[in-house]
């Protein structure tokens, strides 16, 4: 360790920079004993920084949301290893938070009880679950909307509710599952911005797994882009731009460029993922 | 840091539902002015059929003895009223069936949700579900008297047995249908898998289910009577038999408007504790 060395104004301590290490890591769906099955990810090795935004792109069916779901435990690992500054991952905790797509909110609470699920499980004093609640839901601009059910609001505004849940239990490691992909164009790039906005206020690991080259680049500091089945990693590239002017940035050539290189990269994984071809 | 109000806001796909806020009382108005009118043309309907009940009789159309005047039922029910023969029917009926009900209930919402998540209980009472729930649950009427004799546990052990089948159908459709992603969500807060199952399967499942008792609730009512009628006894069934027995047509026809009456209050309330259970759900505001 070189204790002298200035570190990066970034608040983790933990040694090496790692905040996800995912080591050839291999899942199958179907099948027995590793036959006949389908195999979704393929001998994957991958590092995640600690406090970085980083973008799993790559076609539908290539596993990426798989990879996701080994990260957050709710799928169990079949080969190799995922491991976190906690420790090796065996099952969901509270440190590794998640976004659906499909928002996935309980629909017989409210906006405000939604969000206090998370805080209950921790076991927080009664009084500080209620203050914490209410700050995370105006964190994403949803105050007057507390005692509205899920099915009395927008996709948006779901969507809205489902990552001040997420957030308000302060995971170390957010993972996101196309979480604006079921939004419509409009809604989703208001979203973007505001997404980007709270990492940079709050610094958490994100995984963000999408299949938009615009969103990816949009959004990520680094992006691993996915081949079609069997999902393997084929690049992962550094999002390197000043985003200190929120969303100018998209109109920038050097926005626009990586963008079209990163197309013309996943461009014949998405032919091949729409053809089926394996 | 308050921001404009973004585009995200705007409920897009809640237009035309309620939304929480100064429209809410506007569309309360709405769906009360829509429910009086649907009860007052219900209730029109029936009245208009009793009135024509009544010509009918009245006009000597029909002998009376095999329709009898409506007035005359009337009579009959309050004077039976007064001597306390209904509330002693209604109230034997309406017991057998609660506690029939209950205990089916109580064993088929726990063993509906274990066969949607074990393989083991599935495996076993899948067959015997799917054999049961279509067979006529009456023909085991003999056994039981058999098995637990002529007074009331023989009924109520009839009335569980019918109730049982719907709802046990529907929990394990309903438990079967919830999404992984709500249950992974818990899971990710650090729900306990017996918290998942309480705090969010059974919520999840909670439309379905009540779906099922919707359809038990007459089910039991319906074998409440005829188990009466062929076990004889008190109980607006047993009365009903009795009266036929004495050729009482007035007497059947009464029993059938207490029936009828008891079953539609049940039902109506089993309605309003749906819409007050599933008042988070969008049906309750279509």
């Amino acid at each position: 360790m070189n204790a002298a060395r200035p570190q990066p104004a970034r608040t983790d301590t933990a040694p090496g920079d790692v905040g996800i290490e995912i080591r050839d890591v291999s899942h199958q769906y179907g099948g027995r004993g590793g036959q006949g099955g389908v195999t979704a990810l393929d001998h994957i090795t991958l590092h995640i920084r600690a406090n970085e935004f980083h973008a799993l792109l790559g076609p539908s069916g290539c596993g990426k949301s798989t990879l996701l779901y080994l990260i957050g435990g709710f799928v169990p690992v079949q080969s190799g290893v995922i491991e976190t500054r906690r420790g090796v991952v065996t099952g969901p905790s509270p440190d590794r938070g998640i976004v659906f797509q499909n928002f996935a909110l309980f629909p017989w609470k409210t906006v405000l009880q939604n969000v206090l699920y998370g805080l209950e499980k921790l076991g927080l004093p009664k009084k500080d679950r209620e203050d914490r609640a209410r700050h995370f839901i105006d964190l994403v601009h949803l105050s007057g909307f507390e005692n509205a059910y899920p099915s009395q609001l927008s996709g948006g505004m779901q969507q809205r509710a489902a990552i001040a849940r997420t957030l308000a239990v302060d995971p170390e490691i957010l993972l996101m599952d196309e979480p604006f992909g079921a939004l419509d164009a409009q809604t989703r790039r208001v979203m973007q911005e505001e997404l980007r906005a709270i990492f940079e206020r709050t610094r958490k690991t994100v995984v963000f797994v999408t299949h938009d080259v615009q969103e990816a680049v949009f959004l990520a500091d680094r992006i691993s882009i996915m081949s079609a089945r069997p999902g393997r990693i084929q690049h992962i590239l550094d999002v390197d731009m000043d985003r200190s002017r929120g969303d100018e940035i998209t109109k920038r050539p050097e926005f626009v460029d990586l963008g079209e290189h990163i197309w013309g990269l996943v461009r014949d994984q998405a032919i091949a993922a729409t053809r089926g071809a394996h | 840091m308050t921001r404009p109000a973004s585009p995200a806001f705007t409920p897009a796909r809640a237009r035309g539902r309620a939304a929480p806020g100064p429209q809410a009382p506007s569309m309360l108005g709405a769906v009360w002015r829509r429910l009086t009118s649907d009860t007052v043309i219900q209730l029109a309907v029936i009245a208009v059929l009793l009135i024509a009940w009544e010509t009918v009789t009245r006009l000597g159309l029909v002998h009376p003895f095999l329709l009898p005047r409506l007035s005359a039922v009337l009579e009959r029910i309050y004077n039976n009223a007064l001597n306390g023969k209904v509330f002693m029917d209604l109230g034997l009926t309406l017991y057998r069936a609660a506690a029939g009900f209950f205990i089916g209930v109580a064993v088929a919402i726990p063993l509906g949700v274990m066969m949607a998540r074990n393989a083991g209980v599935r495996w076993f009472f899948d067959p015997l579900v799917s054999i049961g729930f279509p067979m006529p649950k009456i023909s085991f009427l003999p056994i039981f008297i058999l098995w637990f004799g002529i007074f009331d546990t023989s009924k109520i052990v009839m009335i569980a047995f019918s109730c049982f089948f719907p709802v046990v159908s529907a929990t394990y459709a309903g438990t079967l249908g919830v999404d992984k992603w709500v249950i992974w969500s818990a899971r990710s807060f650090g729900a306990r898998e017996s918290q998942v199952l309480r705090e969010v399967v059974l919520p999840m499942a909670l439309p379905q289910i009540l779906t099922g008792i919707q359809i038990a609730v007459p089910v039991g009512l319906i074998t409440t009577v005829v188990t009466e009628m062929l076990m004889g006894g008190p109980g607006i069934g047993g009365s009903m038999m009795a009266a036929g027995r004495f050729a009482d047509s007035v007497g059947v026809f009464a029993g059938i408007v207490e029936i009828a009456v008891l079953g539609a209050i049940v039902v109506k309330g089993v309605e309003r504790m749906r819409a007050y259970l599933l008042r988070w759900h969008a049906e309750a505001r279509h």
